[in-house]
């Protein structure tokens, strides 16, 4: 509900997550001119996801030059794919050398926002106890901060060694242990590679196999960091050729094309080059189709799986005990260690604290059936609040980043807007908000992430409120302007 | 229509699951099999377990072609039991000293061609073909092979085991003839084009010349160990019985081929066993190693308890 304070000093921007999108947001912002910025990180430290995730293997699926934002390009990086420290390396440069830290404040986790329509202010608390006032709020917590686990039943049963993807464990020696890796997703493959090589006894629990791509990885030759150091247009150049490369694997990832069944093939041919014995092709050959579920890039998972010490297996799950894990088939499966790889729980529906609006209206209530929003940075009803990764802005063929790009641009655009024209707030208009998702519901359903597979890109009832289906062209074009008659302004008496 | 909700019996396997170290392998009452038993009951547990295992092959089969996701995750865990019971087998073998070492029982040659079409070409069959070919190997398991066994032996461990085997068993008819009828449904001209298109299909006619002499291969060792052929005509007559008791189930072309192909195996007069045997005969004559290793399902087959 509507907190009022008079005390607490009232702040331009309040953004909640200090990972790429937060100091995306604050870099850009105060690029801008506008430094009246408050950062709230429910950790001590920087990165988001990068930070969460470094477990062994853990790297982009997008190449680096384009994984990483236009407005700040690093030419240095040191592989095609950078692995996650390279990417929290990157991050750190990002906070340092454009003085963003003195924007965070560390260890406070943000509990509920709210919003006071007489003065046009947002209020958020923390479990800490701290209160930050700010005229405009961006919710950058993103989507893949809290990790998920399954529901097996025994879980907590287990005397072993526990650990998640999202939460590695660095003190503990793999090497010579019984490990089981649960989830084939993208974390997965990469995390069995590496546990390969370490652990005596490595089975890998699968329920659903991912279409992989074979990933063209290579470390990048001194003379290419030279020349984008010493002519930066070179680097934009890549980038945009990878862009468009990328661009152009929308055709065969995002609908039913004759491009979806050509990328189908090379997967298929993928598995058969890398795989020998016909059962493990089978049991790694996905049945839905391609694009569906997140499309994965490896080439050394297959041949991990392969080793003597690997194995992997499909039988049902039935449950965890103080051993191990217990499968249909009636055998009881024991480890050292159980290593969860099975991401992050994506909220599609609710949002991840109490959002109290307009009136007292509440976002996670209206969201019960599935997220919606306008443009995926806007909601009718909850004025000034931006959101990054909101809904529907998921990409399924190109790098996230050029999606967070464009809304920090249509953050900036808007926030320079209110202060020029001297409104208090500008409040989506419902009608416009409801035409702008049943034109992408429409478009949804001639996607592949419709096409009758279980996904997290999906709620339970098989509403997407997480992808946008389109070219991420499309999605930055229609960032580019801020339509102000698409919106309610609020002047500073309150018309 | 056999009433079965697919949630509800989804949530029935996922609840009734067991382990095979939930079983006191050790228990007394091993030395209960006689000394004239012995050599007998070690075939039939082979052949037994080896059904069990083709059994699960098949199970994998449906399960990729089930549209239905509940059917499709059902059948996952079908094929799973009934690699369980395969295991399960291989644990009582062991018991009854009746393994060598750690290696698995030998196939013969009949099972080993069935094996190597299930692995070849099962995936490719229709799931009418499938869905109704296993209901009736499951029945005669269930109705004929497994009352056999629990009168013939008289380790209460063997009871046991296959109190729980049964149960899973039951389940799975009961899905396997919900499904038969589901099956029944639609157009009639439509199904009967389907299954010419079907029938005619060389992987069918293969699978049907590994089937046939593998049937009659195992029936004849099952009345070898004094299994009444009696029993055999009652299963048949019941899988007749529950899978046409509904005009669905009835007008499912498959089942009308299969019950009427069951009626054949089980009359030793009928003129079909002239060729099918001479078939028998003829596979003797294959040199196994010509058809190479098995398919590394397999060798996922293991008495172990714990892994």
């Amino acid at each position: 509900m509507a907190v009022t304070d008079t005390e607490t000093p009232i702040h331009r921007v309040l953004i909640v997550g200090a990972g790429f999108s937060g100091l995306g947001t604050a870099l850009r912002l105060q690029q801008e001119g506008i430094d009246d910025i408050v950062i709230l990180e429910r950790a001590s430290e920087i990165g988001g996801t990068w930070r969460d995730n470094t477990y062994p293997g853990a790297a982009c699926d997008i190449p680096s030059n384009l994984y990483s934002f236009s407005f700040a390009q690093n030419p240095a990086w040191s592989r095609s794919y950078a692995g996650s420290n390279e990417i929290m390396e990157y991050i750190h440069w990002l906070a340092d050398a454009y003085g963003l830290r003195r924007y965070i404040r560390f260890n406070q986790r943000v509990q509920g926002l709210s919003y006071d329509s007489e003065e046009g202010i947002w209020t958020a608390t923390t479990e800490q106890g701290e209160t930050v006032r700010a005229r405009q709020a961006v919710m950058a917590q993103g989507p893949l901060s809290n990790p998920s686990y399954p529901n097996i039943p025994g879980l907590n049963d287990f005397q072993g060694r526990v650990v998640h993807s999202a939460d590695w464990d660095h003190d503990y020696d793999f090497n010579g242990k019984r490990v089981a890796v649960i989830g084939t997703g993208a974390s997965g493959v990469q995390i069995v590679p590496e546990l390969a090589k370490q652990a005596s006894k490595l089975r890998v629990f699968q329920r659903t196999p991912c279409w992989i791509m074979p990933r063209l990885d290579f470390r990048k030759p001194e003379w290419q960091k030279t020349l984008f150091n010493k002519v930066p247009s070179a680097q934009a150049a890549i980038r945009k050729g990878l862009f468009l490369a990328h661009e152009s694997m929308a055709t065969g990832i995002i609908w039913d094309t004759p491009v979806n069944n050509a990328l189908e093939r090379l997967a298929r041919a993928h598995i058969r080059h890398q795989v020998k014995d016909r059962w493990l092709r089978r049991q790694v050959t996905p049945e839905f189709k391609l694009g569906c579920k997140r499309v994965l890039m490896s080439s050394d998972y297959y041949p991990a799986l392969q080793q003597d010490n690997c194995e992997l297996i499909t039988w049902p799950i039935v449950a965890i005990n103080e051993n191990g894990i217990r499968t249909a088939e009636g055998i009881e499966h024991q480890f050292d260690c159980l290593v969860f790889a099975t991401g992050f729980s994506v909220p599609k529906t609710g949002t991840p604290f109490p959002v109290y609006g307009e009136n007292g209206r509440e976002l996670g209530s209206e969201w019960e059936k599935g997220a919606q929003a306008y443009k995926s940075i806007n909601v009718a009803g909850y004025p000034n609040l931006f959101m990054i990764f909101g809904p529907n802005s998921g990409p399924g063929h190109n790098s996230a980043l050029v999606y967070i790009e464009a809304q920090i641009e249509y953050i900036v655009k808007s926030v320079t807007t209110l202060r020029s024209l001297g409104v208090k707030a500008m409040d989506v208009r419902e009608d416009v908000q409801k035409r702008h998702n049943q034109h992408l519901q429409k478009r949804l359903a001639r996607t592949t992430w419709n096409s009758g597979c279980n996904s997290w890109y999906l709620t339970e009832d098989g509403f997407n409120a997480t992808m946008y289906p389109g070219f991420a062209t499309q999605y930055a074009r229609q960032m580019k302007q801020v339509r102000l008659e698409d919106y309610r302004l609020v002047s500073s008496t309150g018309q | 229509m056999a009433n079965i909700d697919l949630n509800e019996m989804l949530d029935k396997v996922r609840n009734s699951q067991w382990a095979l170290a939930d079983i006191d392998w050790d228990k007394p009452g091993a030395d209960r099999i006689s000394a004239e038993q012995w050599p007998k009951l070690k075939d039939f547990m082979s052949d037994l377990m080896w059904i069990e295992h083709v059994g699960a092959r098949g199970f994998a089969a449906l399960s990729k072609n089930a549209e239905d996701p509940t059917l499709k995750e059902i059948y996952a865990y079908f094929h799973a039991e009934e690699q369980r019971h395969a295991n399960a087998e291989m644990a009582l073998m062991r018991r009854w000293g009746m393994l060598d070492g750690d290696d698995l029982p030998q196939p013969n040659v009949n099972l080993r061609l069935t094996i190597e079409w299930l692995d070849r070409y099962s995936d490719d069959m229709p799931l009418e073909v499938l869905g109704s070919v296993i209901p009736m190997l499951e029945i005669a398991l269930d109705g004929a092979l497994l009352k056999f066994l629990l009168e013939e032996v008289d380790d209460p461990l063997c009871h046991e085991v296959f109190e729980k085997i049964n149960a899973d068993e039951a389940r799975h008819l009961g899905v396997d003839f919900h499904v038969m009828e589901m099956l029944g449904k639609g157009r009639m001209h439509q199904r009967i084009i389907k299954t010419v298109g079907t029938v005619a299909n060389p992987k069918l006619i293969l699978g049907v010349l590994a089937y046939a002499p593998l049937l009659n291969r195992m029936r004849d060792n099952i009345v070898a160990m004094g299994l009444k052929e009696e029993r055999l005509y009652e299963a048949m007559g019941k899988y007749e019985r529950i899978g046409g008791r509904t005009d669905e189930g009835r007008r499912n072309p498959w089942f009308q081929i299969i019950s009427r192909h069951g009626k054949m195996v089980v009359d030793r007069n009928h003129i079909y066993h002239k060729p099918v045997d001479a078939l028998v005969k003829a596979s003797n004559y294959i040199p196994t190693r010509l058809l190479g290793p098995v398919p590394t399902w397999v060798e996922k087959l293991t008495w172990r308890p714990t892994a």
